[in-house]
């Protein structure tokens, strides 16, 4: 029960989105398997954030990591029908075990996408490193939207996400999921083929 | 006189031409990379802010932005690139059209 209050805080690694458009906040929470996250983010361009990160993983001691991040998005190819990008973040906070107190941590993450209005793909590696707590998730997906959406209609893609956390109890969770968008608002669910459920949230604004 | 009646008239026809249309005018901007409609809310976002622009479409289909502009007013197109680059995306052409916001839309 004590992971409760916590997962509804915390958002998925292959839900993120490190930079959106200049002047934009963003903020991204959600629990994916026994990884929890949170995200809030200014893009100060089109090409860079900085923000909070916060991550959970959940174990038999569950490890907290909190601090400061800057996200770059390296490389952005605007394509006529597809757009891919490149992104990579640094950071600096405190990570440990719950209740064992906490020592300074750094993370870093590196993220490659591809999508078209009807195919989407997406590779995401997260490295968490202090004294007490070190982990990598990584973390690859694949989705095909049932249907085109315009602008301003509803979005659905049906997703299939392979995710593995080091040092977990499982060592590989496949996810299905369902991702819904509209406007500014983004939520996926699914569930790990073990039963946990997944929910990410994200919006801009 | 017959000349200085043709000057006179060019002289019209270049300050009617320079001053700003006192109907709305549509411009259409050809974009490349607007795949998805979440990550392209920062059109809105920007266009919206612009005291010239009185409506904005995103037309992923056709990979446009339409904006209307307001009667009298004026969006430049270095504006309309910039704001169009600070979204993330590539604009290719921007070009003032004389159909109604309306029926651009419906194309």
């Amino acid at each position: 029960m004590k992971i409760l209050p916590i997962s509804l805080l915390l958002a998925a690694t292959a839900a993120a989105h490190p930079v959106a458009f200049e002047g934009a906040y963003q903020l991204m929470f959600g629990t994916s398997g026994s990884v929890q996250n949170l995200e809030f983010y200014r893009s100060y361009s089109a090409r860079a954030a900085w923000g909070l990160h916060s991550m959970r993983f959940e174990g038999d001691d569950d490890e907290i990591f909190t601090g400061l991040q800057h996200n770059w998005l390296l490389k952005r190819w605007n394509l006529p029908s597809a757009q891919a990008n490149v992104y990579a973040g640094l950071g600096a906070g405190l990570a440990g075990e719950v209740g064992n107190g906490v020592s300074p941590a750094g993370i870093g993450f590196f993220r490659a996408d591809y999508e078209t209005r009807r195919v989407y793909t997406a590779f995401d590696a997260k490295w968490i490193d202090s004294a007490d707590v070190s982990r990598g998730v990584f973390s690859a997906a694949a989705g095909i939207a049932p249907y085109k959406a315009d602008f301003d209609q509803l979005n659905t893609w049906l997703i299939l996400q392979a995710e593995h956390a080091t040092g977990m109890e499982d060592k590989l969770d496949i996810i299905p999921k369902v991702r819904f968008f509209k406007g500014p608002y983004f939520l996926e669910l699914g569930s790990t083929l073990s039963g946990k459920p997944v929910v990410n949230f994200m919006v801009h604004f | 006189m017959k000349i200085l009646s043709i000057i006179s008239l060019l002289a019209l026809s270049a300050t009617l031409a320079h001053s700003a249309p006192d109907r709305a005018v549509t411009v259409k901007t050809t974009v490349n990379g607007m795949v998805c409609s979440f990550c392209a809310q920062g059109i809105l976002a920007h266009f919206k802010k612009h005291p010239a622009v009185s409506n904005v479409h995103v037309d992923l289909t056709r990979k446009l932005v339409l904006l209307e502009e307001r009667k009298g007013k004026t969006i430049t197109d270095n504006e309309i690139t910039e704001y169009i680059r600070k979204s993330g995306f590539e604009p290719l052409k921007v070009e003032r059209v004389k159909e109604s916001f309306e029926q651009a839309k419906t194309d």
